[in-house]
């Protein structure tokens, strides 16, 4: 089977072909196309192709991860929208929960209300109510009124309507006639229901999210359906399947209709790649490490499982959002990080950033401010002549400038200073992945930190080491780790359903039911995707607090009919979880379960491992000796430093620190005291003295 | 001791800690939020957590949380280090020390801290402490807000006075018998308590761990070092405020229904000198005695003047996120006369000072209208508390919501909507949690239409919100500005005031004033709490047709307002140009 992996960033658009049945495996980058995207895509796809004599018709998948939707909604440029809701509660997802994202400023803006989602003067209120438990009807769906609010509303222009009642969650069947009158009497309508795209319990936080899926979708579903006839057009018959925020892919008509769930597509195959590096050299519990030039992003692999975001710890461009996602945190800290002395006078690094223009003072294009990438510059820590393999020179006299005019204002030496500048963008950086381990009851001596992206690898060794992480990965090909890992997913499908149910008075039938329930929709959906029921499987989790309690722990419910036994494991399991996550559990306290959940795994053809790297010598490696400048103990020591070629590098030799190793979309650095070797699978791996 | 006074810090050293201090208080405030039961804690963010120095002096707070919660606690713990003190009681590793004193650095009785010391090998280096709002302590009636009968601090529950409730590692069993028996809701305050202590330990043993990969010196002088620079930026703040004295009074409703208890003047006079700012209250009416809408000096007055300055003069969105610590306060000196609603003389009660204490906060901002006209709103709408509780065979069940306000208009935005205002910043809670669990049901949520001050900015719209009860119950109501509507700034209009409504199942509707004592409700009872629209900023016949059209549109002014207020006409759909010329005056 022939695959081919295209992730679109922010600069270049990557590509990976990979051929399961050779284990054959070919790279190209283009620049990304941010006016029409999708002709990066195809440009990329047909020059890989050309390039490497691949038969275009031969190609059997692509896997894409996609910005679209992510951009939509950070730049606030989607589809008119309108909804339609519950008589008497027209304004919830303007008063949200009524909390100011700043504590201390008058002058903030408030997302849902500064840049509203669905206008107020577009939310059209139809009598109806439903009331817990069981979704008892108080108030009959008046139908005449939801087909008057979609005329007018399509009177008004409105392209993508979102229908969100209350308590949804617990029937979905009043959504579903709205929706069926709504495409009645507007059928170009793109229509969002809550119950579809996230039947879950807080109604300001499923609306919302309703929302955003009909605030990017039209353009979702135009992209998906232009890049689909554009791969056609240029000879592909390849199934086009779209990375999604869950970890998993998703088929091209499935992302049309819930494009939300392509919000955190790019980052979601960073995280894939890093663990499939890791595991590569047989590593299971993972930190993954993505630094690019304004931000970090942070994922947690624990045992090969990715951790997932609870919902209520999931935005995205200041908008809560509640559909499964891995665990990625992303912070203000790259490259282009700059570092200031602030009005207190503190030093500071980021969260703002030089960007891509002007960019570090060592690009040349004309930056001034001291970035992390001028700091590394000055210590010496970057090859001038080398950097990005040669396409780019940097200016070292600029970077010194740079950072000079800090020093000065600190008061500090040059030296000083951008070291100074490298520790506290690390410190940050280590700061957010214990925030993520440590205070999740996670020791990260227990993992490995998988370092990628084009900044990674320079900031890694000493983030690992501020964390006593005894070792960091670095893959073959920092710069595409996102793209690789676009092939190895599972189209993976989510199933969730709100059920309150406390322990000792559970139904035991009816939650099976739901399970079951779940799990035949899912199967109909893989059917639908044409994926055999064989390759499926499921996963069955439930979310579970203390009655009383706000938040919840998913927890995996064990296989076959959810009985007794079952219940008593999954509280167990519960208190265990508790324990570790919070440092406590409160054994004879009621536990309730929340929601139940179904995830399903669609097996696909994934990328394998790579052949051996053929292996040099150190003598081979070697490029220079230079001094550079590293903190040993308390001080700074100026320490005579190897640059090797990663290319020539011997196959499995311990190499000692000080080192900074070179290739074309990374550099990396091994402190003095760790040492490092090049493994089989063609990772370098750290060893980092504790 | 005095060694450590000499020890220098470089910059690298000192960002590197404050990120690890700022990292422990936010772990904290995480645990404490998830751990905790009672939905004003969990889903309100009704509690704060931080660190302090062996002083007391605050090193680091979460950033969940309300400010009015954080802010404190290095009141409650410099008053417990004096209780120790004057007892001859030591600190000893493994303690938990339980405080509500609220002649006492804390807020009010319903806010209880829970504080660990922290020790490094033997010697005493700091505090991790948690507050949070608890559903009842025991005071006279169910629930721990809209006490407003209580006639001093003994009818306000229970009070803890620097009491051990873990002692060197061993829990002191009597205390939390004794606490369990006396509070309404005991399973759900005790996990909150518990969830609390949890929190705090976790918060030592990171400080603890943090000191140890240092030295001590270095993380005292890194704490230095962070307050001093707080301190600075604080200094630099006022200076670029002109000096001068700045002077401002606003009324609360107090008691609408007691004509000895009700317009009672709060008064701030705001002198600036150079870097020194000074907040004087003199003017304000004298406490009431016998009924709790005085404020604690230290808890609720200085965080209602500290957040206001803060949040005016270093504005956390124009100035990015500044380290909160008591290094922000040392430039700012409160004056308050003994006696007066803002310095209570005990045993006064003080457990409904919430609302007060949002409307000095107002005040001190309407002071600093006059000096910084560009960073401030237009008058806020105040809040209100109120509690619902009912009996269920023998256990009680309580749920506390508070109601928002919104705020003024600004220099270039409107007011926000239907928020929380100033020194506090709580959540609501889901309609579909609340009926999930409760024999409550939300009937109405929404904006409320035509009520906004009108300005060339205009103030934000209070929100309508409505509860019935499904089975027999009870309430009780402590909120402000049912009478003294937000003020306009500089040619804006007013605001509109709150309300509050009782429809009764049998059908009359019931006006009700801003505090209500507890009183019984029926099945089938609903309570409307009209929310408090704010002040416009400038002449409304300022302000871009554009803007007013947007709102006739949105249903948020009407046409007639459109006309009447901003001087726009509407025909159509669009603005009328000639219309609104003629209606302008030219």
């Amino acid at each position: 089977m022939r695959l081919i992996g295209v992730d679109v960033g922010g600069t270049f658009t990557d590509i990976v072909f990979h051929d399961t049945a050779d284990g054959g495996t070919h790279i190209h980058k283009v620049p990304t196309t941010p006016d029409n995207p999708a002709r990066g895509v195809i440009d990329g796809v047909v020059a890989l192709c050309d390039r490497f004599e691949v038969a275009r018709d031969s190609i059997d998948h692509v896997y894409h991860g996609t910005t679209t939707a992510t951009n939509a909604i950070l730049e606030h440029d989607g589809a008119l929208c309108g909804m339609i809701t519950n008589e008497g509660y027209r304004d919830i997802i303007h008063i949200g929960r009524h909390q100011r994202p700043q504590h201390f400023s008058i002058q903030q803006e408030i997302p849902w209300q500064d840049r509203p989602l669905i206008k107020r003067r577009f939310r059209k209120t139809v009598p109806h109510r439903v009331a817990p438990p069981s979704g008892d009807v108080l108030v009959t769906l008046d139908e005449e009124a939801v087909r008057r609010a979609a005329l007018e509303l399509k009177a008004a222009g409105v392209r993508s309507i979102a229908i969100c009642f209350l308590f949804a969650f617990l029937d979905p069947r009043h959504e579903e006639r709205a929706r069926a009158i709504v495409l009645e009497a507007y059928p170009e309508a793109f229509v969002t229901t809550s119950s579809s795209v996230s039947p879950q319990f807080r109604e300001f936080e499923r609306f919302t999210t309703s929302a955003i899926n009909a605030f990017v979708g039209p353009k979702v579903r135009d992209y998906v359906t232009a890049l689909e006839g554009a791969l056609g057009a240029s000879g592909l018959k390849a199934d086009l399947h779209i990375m999604a925020s869950n970890g998993g892919v998703a088929t091209a008509s499935m992302v049309s209709e819930k494009p939300v769930v392509t919000l955190l597509s790019g980052p979601a195959a960073g995280v894939l790649g890093g663990a499939w590096t890791g595991g590569l050299s047989g590593r299971r519990s993972l930190i993954t490490f993505d630094v690019g030039g304004t931000s970090a992003d942070i994922g947690i692999v624990v045992e090969g499982r990715f951790a997932e975001a609870t919902p209520r710890d999931t935005w995205i461009a200041g908008f809560p959002l509640m559909v499964p996602m891995i665990d990625i945190h992303t912070i203000g800290a790259g490259g282009g990080s700059i570092a200031h002395r602030d009005k207190g006078g503190a030093f500071k690094v980021g969260p703002r950033s030089a960007g891509a223009r002007p960019g570090p003072a060592a690009y040349g294009h004309g930056g001034v401010e001291p970035t992390v990438t001028d700091a590394n510059v000055v210590l010496g820590r970057l090859d001038p002549e080398n950097f990005l393999g040669g396409e780019m020179t940097l200016d070292v006299a600029a970077a010194e400038r740079a950072v000079d005019s800090l020093a000065a204002q600190l008061g500090m030496d040059r030296l000083a200073t951008a070291e100074g500048i490298v520790t506290i963008v690390n410190a940050n950086m280590a700061n957010a992945i214990r925030s993520r381990t440590v205070q999740k009851g996670l020791d990260p001596r227990d993992f490995a930190l998988v370092a990628f992206g084009g900044g990674g690898p320079l900031q890694a060794a000493d983030v690992a080491a501020q964390l006593s992480i005894p070792e960091v990965i670095v893959p073959a090909h920092p710069g595409i780790t996102s793209a690789m890992g676009l092939l190895t997913t599972d189209l993976q499908y989510d199933a969730i359903r709100t059920a309150f149910m406390v322990s000792g008075q559970m139904e035991h039938a009816q939650i099976e039911g739901r399970f079951a329930d779940m799990e035949s929709a899912l199967l109909a959906q893989y059917a639908e995707d044409g994926v055999d029921a064989a390759r499926v499987s499921f996963k069955r989790t439930a979310d579970i607090r203390y009655v009383g309690q706000g938040y919840e722990l998913r927890i995996a419910v064990s296989d076959g009919p959810f009985a007794a036994a079952a219940e008593e494991a999954l509280f167990a399991e519960f208190g265990r979880r508790h324990e570790a996550e919070y440092g406590r559990s409160f054994p004879g306290s009621p536990m309730e379960i929340v929601n139940v959940r179904v995830t399903g795994i669609g097996e696909t053809q994934k990328i394998a491992a790579q052949g051996e790297p053929a292996g040099g010598s150190l003598d081979a490696a070697l490029v220079a000796t230079r001094p550079s400048i590293f903190r040993v103990a308390a001080g700074l020591e100026t320490l005579e430093t190897a640059f090797y070629r990663r290319d020539a590098l011997p196959l499995e030799q311990d190499i000692d620190g000080p080192a900074i190793i070179l290739q074309q979309d990374s550099t990396t650095i091994v402190r003095p005291g760790d040492s490092f070797r090049l493994d089989r699978a063609g990772n370098i791996l750290i060893r980092i003295a504790v | 001791m005095t060694k450590d006074l000499e020890t220098e810090i470089d910059p690298v050293t000192a960002s590197v800690i404050q990120g690890a201090l700022q990292n422990i208080a936010i772990e904290m405030g995480y645990k404490l939020m998830r751990m905790s039961y009672s939905s004003i804690i969990r889903e309100s963010e009704d509690f704060g957590t931080a660190l302090t120095d062996h002083e007391g002096n605050q090193l680091a707070e979460s950033v969940q949380s309300t400010p009015l919660q954080s802010g404190p606690i290095p009141g409650y713990v410099q008053n417990v280090i004096d209780v120790f003190a004057k007892r001859g009681d030591r600190f000893k590793p493994g303690d938990v020390i339980m405080h509500n004193d609220p002649y006492g650095g804390a807020s009010h009785g319903p806010d209880i801290a829970l504080i660990v010391p922290v020790f490094h090998e033997d010697e005493l280096v700091g505090f991790a402490g948690t507050t949070a709002h608890h559903l009842d302590v025991g005071a006279l009636s169910p629930g721990s807000c809209g006490i407003v009968d209580a006639l001093d601090v003994y009818a306000e529950g229970l009070q803890f006075k620097a009491i051990k409730v873990v002692d060197g590692g061993v829990r002191n069993e009597a205390v939390w018998q004794i606490l369990r028996d006396n509070v309404r809701a005991p399973a759900l305050v005790v996990g909150d308590l518990d969830a609390q202590v949890a929190a705090c330990e976790i918060g030592a043993e990171r400080f603890a761990s943090l000191i140890a990969r240092y030295d001590v010196n270095t993380i005292r002088a890194a704490s230095r070092a962070l307050m001093d620079y707080s301190e600075r930026l604080m200094r630099q703040a006022i200076s670029d405020v002109p000096d001068g004295v700045y002077k401002a009074v606003t009324c609360i409703d107090g008691f609408l229904d007691d004509p000895d208890r009700r317009d009672l003047p709060i008064s701030v006079t705001i002198t600036i000198d150079g870097d020194r700012m000074v907040v004087d209250l003199t003017g304000t009416a004298d406490q009431v005695d016998d009924r709790p809408i005085n404020m604690p000096l230290i808890g609720t007055v200085d965080i209602a003047i500290w957040l206001t300055v803060r949040s005016v003069l270093l504005d956390s969105d124009v100035y990015g996120e500044i380290p909160q610590n008591s290094g922000l306060t040392r430039p700012i000196e409160i004056v308050a006369p003994r006696g007066c609603l803002a310095n209570p003389i005990f045993p006064a009660p003080v457990i409904a000072r919430f609302t007060p204490g949002n409307q000095l906060a107002d005040t001190v901002m309407k002071a600093l209208a006059e000096a910084v006209p560009e960073q401030v709103s237009a008058g806020i709408g105040n809040l209100k508390v109120i509690a619902f509780s009912g009996l269920r065979e023998e256990t009680h069940w309580v749920h506390m919501e508070i109601f928002e306000g919104s705020y003024g208009g600004r220099f270039t935005k409107d007011g926000m909507d239907a928020v929380d205002t100033l020194y506090a910043n709580t959540r609501n809670n889901p309609i579909e949690d609340i009926e999930s669990h409760l024999p409550m049901r939300v009937t109405r949520y929404e904006l409320r239409e035509d009520t906004c001050g009108a300005g060339r900015t205009r103030g934000g719209v209070g929100a309508v919100r409505a509860f019935q009860f499904l089975e027999p119950g009870g309430f009780s109501v402590e909120g402000e500005g049912h009478k003294f509507p937000p003020w306009g700034f500089q040619g804006g209009a007013e605001g509109q005031p709150a309300e509050l409504h009782l429809l009764h199942a049998a059908g009359e509707t019931e006006a009700l004033p801003s505090k209500v004592p507890y009183r019984q409700a029926a099945a089938g009872d609903t309570f409307l709490a009209v929310g408090p629209s704010a002040g416009g900023y400038g002449h409304a016949f300022d302000r871009d047709p554009a803007a007013v059209l947007e709102d006739v549109l949105d249903g948020i002014v009407s046409t007639e307002s459109a006309a009447r207020d901003y001087g726009v006409a509407i025909k159509n759909g669009a603005v009328d140009p000639d219309g609104t010329r003629a209606l302008r005056g030219g």
